[in-house]
């Protein structure tokens, strides 16, 4: 009985979470829980409620303190999902569970990251064979679950390794550290270039500035999905091997993609073992480079707003929409919570998405897609012309916001095009820009395709269609016909009764065959 | 050689009557360059100040290791008949000069996309049989590919220096031999009756056949021959003509012509008594250094040696005295200018062949007249690399009007449909450039009838481009060419340094420019594909990619990827049904296989997308049986809209069908480009939708429902009627004497090949073989049979046909399902293949 609620309560580090709460005086506290953890939602609550009660003893006792709980986000579980927690007028979210620690737009945020199991000495052994069978310099990342113990790790490595390499073992060893665990609203979210400027200052605990690669006086400071370290002046990050522990999650992908130049090995926790798995890491960079070339050819991208609470995705929308109307294509904004391919079908007139979300959800690459999904930063290199591809990967939206690929000289090259084998010329650049948004612009391209008509009307080919009104004007179905000529009730018709899944009269016919 | 300056070029490049473009075209092997060579050392024209500058075709170093041609390569020959020579030549002509614009090309199957390129911007062809191996299947194949395209054939048979000094066959025995090479050809040529281009047969007797030796210099017509004997007898060389071919025979001793062999030792055979023994003859002196005897002969003759010469001995004295004698320039340019057409003459019955809209419009007109003055047409045809790296030529010919330097020029590229601006560029021509040897030469402007290269349109134009002036916006481009091979072998490229992909990139985009058949392109995993014709084709592209397009950057080669297909062996075992997502509509489908020869009748064009729906429905019913309705009810073809699956509706009265028709078409075109057993396309597969139950309310049976539910019924019934995998197969043939055939059967048999054909060619030890061999056995096929016959056998492969692997890809362990795994494997899906439960669904 005793002994549940304690580990309940450090691993959802109940002590702090009141503490943060009553610190800053918040009265509506939105608790988000990920799909995973919803069954402890009720125990945290209470728990959290008790902790709340006893350490505001006596200042203002009688304060009270609304918890909701908050599940089934709309997008990403990994995000503050700001919009849910501002319908019951929260003043701040607590957030538990993986996260991706994006920035918020308007409310503080309190992480609770959870604790995963890990056996540590296993661990350190695995670090210290790195280390004496690689000449390169070691970089731990991890996923922050493991957060928890990573000072235990540090410290054992230090051990084992003094005794194995002499006394400077700590140049070899590097170790990230997590960035914060609370977060404040960034006040300028919507000039997020400005953030470039200030950069963060390590060891600040709170960090209520987005995590931009930033430089200061002594190195060069990285962040990525809330990890943060600082590498000497000199040194690349190819000079490093990256040691990740944690498991093949979507983080993992981001650091994978991010620093795709650097040697990766992963620790595997659960199983135990060193997963050195460098061939998959080139399969999805070349899969990606792919979906660049095909996006290449797209005329009409969907534009998925994929958060809500990231800040500055609204810069980015306009930003991806600014970028496209530039490249002479056409762009429709759609927000439709997480996509799976069924959402995505009921647009067939798109033949590429961008997708508009937190690193760690961005990239969706699934076969099941009929057109590609790509990030913003794979939409700039697709859609401006000249620009290439050099291996460099982001995935951070936010280090894009502002930034734009110079525009290659010679514009007028048509465009090669390696789906198709040869030179493509996209959309004239002048007519679309000249071309305005009327009221009679469905009319008139409903007009233009009729003009473009096929020698035979029955022919069964398509065109390429500009724009959403053209490529339904296109489709084959173009409505009910009205029957001009009869117009006679029709006869009474019994309908079909039963469940979707197997309406009674087919049941029969099932039998019958 | 003819030293010339541009402006004499140039003076003589207006004289439309006195052009002739051709190109020499022939088996691999055969002697094209060889005779070429002879020809152009003659006649061929270089500018003035490079004059002593010996060599004038600038062979690639890897053409010349291999012995083969690899580009095709153009010359200019100037030559100047004489007026009485000129006194029989009836057609239309402008002075004594020619200009001849010869094309080079070459005769291995892989590069005959070279050849169509070239056969396109010429009149006539100049086909090259060797005596001896006879009409082969590349000759066959450029044969039928020139007639198609409307040009006159006149025919060499080369290598005659083999009859006489390898093989020494008597002068009736090598009779047989040229008859049966001339006949061999002209049962190609009289398939190809066309009224407006005439008979294309050749006669020797009237001089459309010459004979050659390209190897020594030296050719000959009848007519050559029948001049001189005309004199000497006194009688009309028309008739004289008649008798040195065909069966007459002439008795010295009796000085009297028959048509039959009278049985006298001394009654020969025209040919034999007045042409081929008197070559033999001399020949032979040479050969013997019987010089006592040469000289008064060659007097005789009226040939005359410089002094030098006359110290040479055996096969150099040989060589000498038969270029003198007999000169190949002579002989074959003559031929070509009598009787191969002028591009007045030519254009005249070619634009029914070139242009693509109205006949009758100015454009029309101005090509059929080779009008100067008229609009221009040109043709681009390739592409050629220039010296600075990066840059094209934009190599083709002036069909009406004229090109200058400085020209605003409207390019329409291959998908240009008229009246609207895709594929359409308008572009000023930097320079206009003839060729003269080696050096390129910059010209005021080119004339209609003529070849020319153009600079600074080279970022315009992909492979092929019609040109036309600025303001000639309602004409129509020149129509494309057909490939008679189609890239069947690919092979995935990537960079030994990461950083080096914008080179690869950039290399890729030039390659697929020089090069008119190969294909650059990506696959779903992000690799870079070469598609080639053939082993060698990619071997070549490899080798100008990494040196010449990429600067020397390491390049990775895997291994060729061969491209399956997908298909059925039998209908579907059940209707199969799926449920949309919502579970709220239901699409029940089968698979079956398509008739025998449809799915080549797709790929063909006969039967598409595009067609009048009347004629579709007519050709199904009458040639595959197909219900007149039925062919009525085909929703889609697919992949691309054009490949050789389709769509069919076979419901009967079902609601909202319209409705969701578009769906289920953009469905199938996904799940037949990428099918269920390998993600290969899929060909030959007929997918019937049977019934459909759907919602409703429209929201619920959107795009969105049905276009997965689509693909996963069509991949259930795929699974369901008997998948198959079929795999590309070549056609081969070889030439080798008979020791060497133990060998090629035995490479055959260890590379899964099968002989279907094997005959021995008349008059020779050489076999003949003809075998299927499939693609995937087909790399490293040259080399071992090479290493088996002692280099004596060389194979040509080209692709023929889709083959289907009888193993069930289905059943674990066998072929194909290994090979399954492996497509799988390499393009990074899951290896296992999925269970049919997760395409279909129960109620």
């Amino acid at each position: 009985m005793q002994r549940v609620p304690m580990e309940l309560a450090s691993n959802y580090e109940i002590v702090q979470t009141a503490h943060f709460i009553n610190s800053r005086k918040f009265t509506r506290v939105a608790l988000q829980f990920p799909d995973e953890l919803l069954k402890d939602s009720t125990r945290v609550v209470s728990v959290l409620r008790d902790e709340l009660i006893k350490d505001s003893d006596g200042e203002d006792a009688g304060r009270d303190v609304g918890l909701f709980v908050m599940a089934d986000t709309t997008y990403g579980s990994c995000c503050v999902d700001e919009v849910g927690a501002s319908h019951v007028n929260a003043d701040c979210v607590i957030h538990y569970g993986h996260t991706c620690l994006s920035p918020t737009s308007t409310l503080p945020a309190f992480f609770v990251f959870g604790k995963a199991a890990i056996n540590v000495s296993d661990c350190t052994k695995s670090i210290s064979e790195c280390l004496s069978t690689s000449h390169k310099l070691v970089l731990i990342l991890y996923g922050l679950e493991y957060a928890h113990v990573i000072d235990n790790i540090k410290e054992s490595t230090m051990l084992e390794s003094s005794a194995i390499c002499g006394p400077k073992p700590g140049l070899a060893l590097h170790y990230a550290d997590v960035m914060c665990s609370i977060m404040d609203p960034s006040k300028d979210c919507s000039t997020g270039h400005e953030k470039l400027e200030v950069s963060d200052i390590p060891g600040n605990g709170d960090c209520s500035h987005s995590e931009q690669v930033g430089s200061i006086t002594t190195g060069t400071n990285y962040n990525i999905g809330g990890l943060r370290w600082n590498l000497p002046e000199d040194h690349k990050m190819e000079d490093y091997l990256l040691f990740w522990i944690g498991s093949d999650n979507p983080a993992f992908a981001n650091v994978l993609l991010t620093f795709n130049k650097s040697e990766i090995v992963r620790y595997d926790p659960i199983g135990n073992g060193l997963v050195k798995d460098v061939a998959h890491q080139g399969k999805i960079l070349m899969r990606r480079y792919y979906l660049v070339e095909k996006a290449k050819d797209a005329n009409i991208i969907g534009i998925l707003v994929g958060t809500l609470a990231v800040a500055g995705y609204l810069r980015m929308i306009h930003q991806m929409k600014e970028l496209i109307t530039r490249a002479g294509k056409k762009a429709y904004t759609l927000v439709m919570g997480r996509p799976n391919p069924a959402k995505l079908a009921n647009f067939p007139e798109c033949d590429v998405f961008v997708y508009v979300s937190c690193a760690q959800t961005a990239l969706l690459d699934s076969k099941e897609f009929f057109v590609p999904v790509i990030t913003p930063f794979e939409a700039m290199l697709a859609f401006t012309r000249g620009s290439q591809w050099t291996g460099e990967y982001v995935m951070e939206f936010r280090e894009l916001i502002g930034s734009s690929v110079e525009v290659d000289s010679n514009l007028e090259e048509p465009r090669f095009s390696f789906l198709k084998g040869g030179y493509v010329e996209d959309t004239d650049l002048q007519e679309s820009v000249e071309e305005k948004e009327t009221i009679n612009s469905l009319a008139e391209a409903t007009q233009k395709a009729l003009q473009l008509r096929d020698k035979y009307p029955n022919s069964l080919v398509k065109g390429n269609a500009k724009s959403g009104a053209e490529f339904f004007s296109s489709r084959s179905y173009q409505g009910l016909e009205m029957p001009s000529e009869d117009s006679s009730p029709r006869s009474f018709v019994t309908g079909r009764t039963g469940k979707a899944a197997g309406y009674k009269d087919e049941n029969n016919k099932q039998e019958d065959l | 050689m003819v030293k010339f300056s541009s402006e004499e070029l140039r003076r003589i490049m207006d004289k439309k009557h006195n052009i002739r473009n051709m190109s020499v075209i022939a088996h691999v092997d055969h002697g094209k360059s060889t005779l070429t060579d002879s020809l152009v050392a003659a006649a061929g024209i270089i500018a003035q100040e490079t004059a002593g500058d010996v060599r004038m075709t600038d062979t690639r170093a890897d053409e010349a290791e291999r012995g083969i041609t690899i580009k095709s390569t153009g010359i200019s020959l100037y030559y100047e008949m004489t007026e009485e020579s000129l006194a029989s030549f009836k057609g239309d002509r402008d002075g004594n000069e020619y200009l001849i614009n010869l094309i080079d090309s070459p005769g291995h199957v892989d590069f005959s996309s070279e050849v169509t390129a070239a056969l396109r911007i010429t009149d006539g062809a100049l086909v090259v049989v060797d005596c001896i191996e006879g009409v082969c299947v590349q000759t066959e194949t450029v044969l039928r590919q020139a007639l198609g395209e409307r040009i006159r054939p006149v025919l060499t048979v080369n290598k005659m220096d083999r009859c006489f000094l390898e093989l020494q066959v008597d002068g009736e025995e090598a009779y047989q031999t040229f008859q049966k090479v001339i006949e061999n050809a002209n049962v190609i040529m009289a398939t190809y009756e066309d009224p407006l281009l005439g008979d294309v047969q050749v006669y020797p007797e009237k001089g459309t056949v010459a004979f050659s030796a390209g190897l020594h210099g030296w050719a000959f017509t009848l007519t050559n021959f029948a001049k001189m004997y005309a004199s000497k007898f006194g009688v009309d060389e028309g008739k004289m003509m008649q008798k040195l071919w065909g069966e007459n025979y002439f008795d010295p001793a009796t000085k009297k012509w028959t048509s039959k062999n009278s049985g006298a030792p001394t009654c020969k055979r025209g040919f034999v008594q007045f042409c081929y023994e008197p070559v033999k003859q001399i020949i032979n002196i040479c050969m013997n250094d019987q010089k006592d005897k040469l000289w008064p002969m060659l007097k005789k003759l009226g040939v005359t040696m410089k002094p030098d010469e006359k110290d040479l001995i055996g096969k150099a004295l040989m060589k000498r005295v038969m270029q003198t004698w007999l000169p190949a320039s002579a002989a074959l340019l003559e031929m070509m200018i009598f009787h191969l057409p002028s591009p007045h003459t030519a254009q005249r019955y070619r634009v029914e062949n070139l242009y693509e809209g109205p006949l009758d419009d100015q454009y029309a007109n101005a090509i059929r007249n080779c009008d100067p003055e008229g609009p221009l047409m040109l043709y681009v045809s390739k592409m050629i690399p220039a010296s600075d790296k990066g840059r094209f030529f934009a190599f083709g010919r002036v069909f009406a009007g004229k090109v200058s330097t400085g020209m605003k020029v409207r390019i329409m590229g291959p998908n240009y449909i008229p009246g609207t601006k895709k594929d359409l560029y308008t572009k000023s021509v930097q320079r206009t450039v003839i060729w003269m040897g080696k050096k390129q030469e910059s010209v005021e402007d080119v004339p209609c009838g003529n070849t020319v290269a153009l600079v600074g349109l080279d970022q315009f134009i992909t492979k092929n481009a019609t040109l036309t002036g600025e303001k000639e916006v309602d004409a129509h481009p020149i129509k494309a060419m057909k490939f008679s091979v189609s890239p069947v072998v690919r092979v995935a490229v990537r960079c030994k340094v990461a950083s080096d992909l914008p080179k690869l990139v950039e290399g890729l985009k030039r390659l697929a420019k020089s090069d008119p058949m190969v294909v650059c392109s990506i696959e779903e995993s992000g690799e870079h594909i070469i598609a080639g014709a053939g082993e060698l084709h990619l071997e070549i592209c490899m080798k100008d990619l990494q040196e010449d397009f990429m600067g020397g950057a390491e390049l990775i080669q895997d291994d060729p990827i061969v491209s399956y297909r997908e298909t059925v062996l039998d209908k579907s075992c059940r209707t199969v049904m799926s449920k949309s997502p919502n579970k709220h509509n239901r699409l029940y489908m089968e698979a079956r296989p398509l008739e025998d020869g449809l799915a080549e009748a797709i790929d063909d064009g006969r039967i598409g997308q595009r067609d009048d729906p009347k004629v579709r429905v007519k050709i199904l019913s009458e040639e595959f049986n197909w219900d007149k309705d039925l062919a009525k009810k085909i929703w889609a073809f697919g992949p691309e809209t054009t490949g050789p699956n389709m769509v069919v509706d076979m419901c009967k009265g079902v609601q909202y069908l319209n409705e969701i028709k578009d769906h289920v078409c953009s469905g199938f075109q996904e799940a037949s480009k990428y099918g269920a057993l390998a993600e290969e396309n899929m060909r030959g597969i007929c997918f019937e939708v049977c019934d459909v139950v759907l919602h409703s309310d429209t929201i619920h049976r959107g795009a969105g429902q049905i276009m997965p539910t689509a693909r996963r019924v069509m991949f259930a019934s795929q699974l369901t009627a008997k998948p198959r995998l079929l795999e590309p197969v070549y056609l081969v043939e070889i030439q080798a004497p008979e020791n060497a055939l133990g060998g090629i059967y035995s490479v055959l048999n260890q590379k899964r090949g099968h002989v279907f054909e094997e005959m021995q060619r008349m008059g020779t030890p050489l076999y003949n073989i003809k075998a299927y061999l499939p693609v995937r056995e087909s790399f490293g096929f040259s080399g071992a049979l090479r290493a088996s016959t002692s280099g004596q056998a060389f194979p040509q492969c080209v692709f023929d046909h889709w083959e289907m692997m009888t193993a069930d890809p289905l059943e674990a362990g066998s072929q194909a399902q290994q090979l399954v795994e492996e497509i799988r494997k390499r393009k990074g899906i899951k290896a296992q293949l999925p269970p049919l439960s997760d395409f279909e669904d129960r109620l």
